[in-house]
């Protein structure tokens, strides 16, 4: 019985041993193949991921051009509108220039000037009355010429009954650019900036009398120039320059004895020429230095040779407006030096008068101060100037007109009825050394055109 | 003040204005029209010449440059006192004495213009 249990059992036992080896068999050889396949599978995956990867790569370059293409789009076409924008403004602008140019009344006629009248009493003197009228006729041909003349109708003071009239300015100026204009004719000579030859009008002047460093300056030239204002480099502010060559002066004297340089000469004498010009500087608008310089060689009809004249000036203007000053206070000043070389006598011509010498120089400060902004009903029309001013006459030779040394003190009181007409007083007293001064007193009503 | 040799003076002085002049025309003719395109002009040029123009009127308003310019030397006037065309020809007469530039004397101008008609 045991026998008989026993063996079925070896056998079941055979069998399924075989048989599990046979599955065991099977199962390795499945997963061989499944690992085959899997490493296949796997690294075929790989391949694609990689692939997906170089083309999102692609993708994302794509897209970055497309955005380029599509921000520098809008910009092309921004820039070609810009283009066509200009060059039909600029067909536009030559339309309308040629329009107007064809229209009447394109050219423009200003009268403009000023007018005074004042009332003088100096000691040692008779007080009068004086009038003066000084219209200006400009003219704008278009944007680029201009023509300015000017005359200057006054009663002479000291001659009875008599009056003048002289021309101040007949010139035609032409724009080169915006920083250039050339120009030929009569004209304010710029020696001395605004102190001296800018020279303004009366109505403009804080105080009615001229200064002593005025009669040291030339007070017109004839001639060629050129001038302009230009941006200095790096924003710091502005240059101006006005340079010019005019008739020269010529000497003028009493009895036949040169003893003066005169500018008034409308006819270069002996073809002498005056060269020079002003340069300045505004480092802020509110404040300008000025430096000119004129040389000429002047003579006279016949008794001197050729000299040398020099003139050389400094200048300075400014104003500092301010609600802590209640208004503005305003500087200007200047000095001048004046040099005339020795003249020769001519040639076979032994009783010639003698050699002609002068040196010269004077000089000015003028404060000015108007409370515009104190909101006080009449006082803020008020300005009070003061001015210190003097000259030095020659050193050696012969003397000009005028006191050898020669300073003032001058105190004024304005009243601005509209920016372009005042009532002015003013009082000048006067020093010169070893005499009498001619203290002045002043009162003027001039108005601007 | 005595100079001691005029000659040698005269000729300091006429060869530093000979040279001014020179340097200003040069400048000039390098960016003398305003309307020049010029941003692009002005760059190269500031490389090379001392003064390139790079006109700080250009960022200044009309009123800005007439208020502080012209009251240097005068009171302002009113833009009412005059009517445009009149301000037209006081303008260029202005540009010449104050030194303007072409630029400065523009602005001014549209300014008094649209001031006086108002």
């Amino acid at each position: 019985m045991g026998k008989r249990i026993t063996l079925p059992l070896l056998l079941a036992a055979a069998v399924a041993a075989t048989t599990v080896g046979n599955v065991r068999a099977a199962d390795s050889s499945n997963y061989q193949q499944l690992q085959k396949k899997y490493s296949v599978l796997k690294s075929q995956m790989q391949a694609m991921q990689q692939q997906m990867a170089h083309m999102q790569k692609q993708m994302a370059a794509q897209q970055k051009q497309m955005k380029a293409v599509q921000q520098a789009a809008p910009s092309i076409n921004e820039r070609a509108t810009r283009r066509a924008i200009k060059r039909l403004s600029r067909q536009v602008m030559k339309l309308s220039e040629k329009e107007a140019a064809l229209e009447p009344g394109n050219i423009q006629v200003l009268i403009a000037g000023d007018v005074n009248v004042q009332f003088q009493n100096k000691s040692g003197g008779n007080s009068t009355f004086y009038a003066d009228s000084s219209p200006m006729i400009q003219v704008r041909i278009d944007k680029k010429i201009f023509v300015n003349t000017a005359f200057d109708f006054y009663t002479a003071s000291g001659q009875a009954g008599g009056s003048a009239a002289d021309i101040g300015a007949a010139n035609i100026n032409y724009e080169l650019g915006d920083y250039m204009t050339v120009g030929g004719g009569l004209i304010t000579s710029p020696i001395g900036g605004i102190v001296g030859n800018y020279n303004p009008a009366p109505w403009n002047r804080w105080l009615v009398d001229g200064s002593l460093e005025d009669n040291l300056l030339p007070p017109n030239e004839l001639g060629i120039w050129t001038r302009g204002g230009i941006p200095a480099p790096d924003n710091l502010g502005y240059l101006t320059y006005f340079l010019f060559v005019s008739n020269g002066p010529e000497f003028i004297g009493t009895s036949g004895v040169p003893n003066q340089l005169s500018y008034d000469n409308f006819t270069a004498n002996q073809n002498a020429k005056t060269v020079g010009g002003r340069i300045s500087y505004l480092p802020i608008p509110n404040v300008e230095i000025g430096y000119s310089a004129e040389w000429a060689s002047p003579t006279n009809s016949g008794a001197l040779t050729k000299s040398d004249s020099w003139i050389q000036a400094v200048d300075f203007n400014s104003y500092y407006f301010n609600k802590k000053i209640e208004g503005f206070v305003k500087f200007r000043g200047g000095w001048t030096w004046e040099q005339v070389g020795q003249g020769g006598i001519l040639p076979g011509n032994p009783t010639s008068p003698p050699a002609f010498g002068n040196n010269s120089n004077g000089g000015q400060i003028d404060v000015a101060y108007q409370p515009s902004m104190c909101g006080i009903k009449y006082l803020d029309k008020m300005m009070v100037a003061f001015r210190y001013d003097r000259t030095d006459g020659p050193v050696t030779g012969v003397q000009t007109s005028g006191a050898m040394h020669e300073q003032r003190y001058s105190v004024g009181l304005d009243y601005w009825l509209h920016s372009n007409a005042v009532l002015k007083f003013e009082y000048e007293f006067d020093n010169v050394p070893d005499q009498h001064g001619s203290d002045a007193m002043f009162m003027q009503f001039a108005v601007g055109i | 003040m005595k100079f001691k040799n005029i000659s040698t003076i005269r000729t300091i002085v006429l060869v530093s204005l000979a040279t001014a002049g020179l340097a200003l025309m040069a400048g000039c003719s390098n960016n003398g029209s305003g309307s020049k395109p010029a941003a692009k002009k002005t760059a190269k040029t500031a490389a090379i010449w001392p003064l390139a123009i790079k006109d700080p009127a250009k960022t200044e308003t009309g009123a800005q440059i007439w208020s502080e310019n012209c009251m240097r030397c005068h009171q302002l006037r009113s833009p009412s006192q005059y009517t445009p065309a009149q301000w037209g020809v006081i303008v260029q007469y202005m540009r010449l004495k104050a030194g303007l530039t072409g630029e400065q004397a523009r602005k001014v101008l549209a300014f008094l213009k649209s001031a006086s008609a108002h």
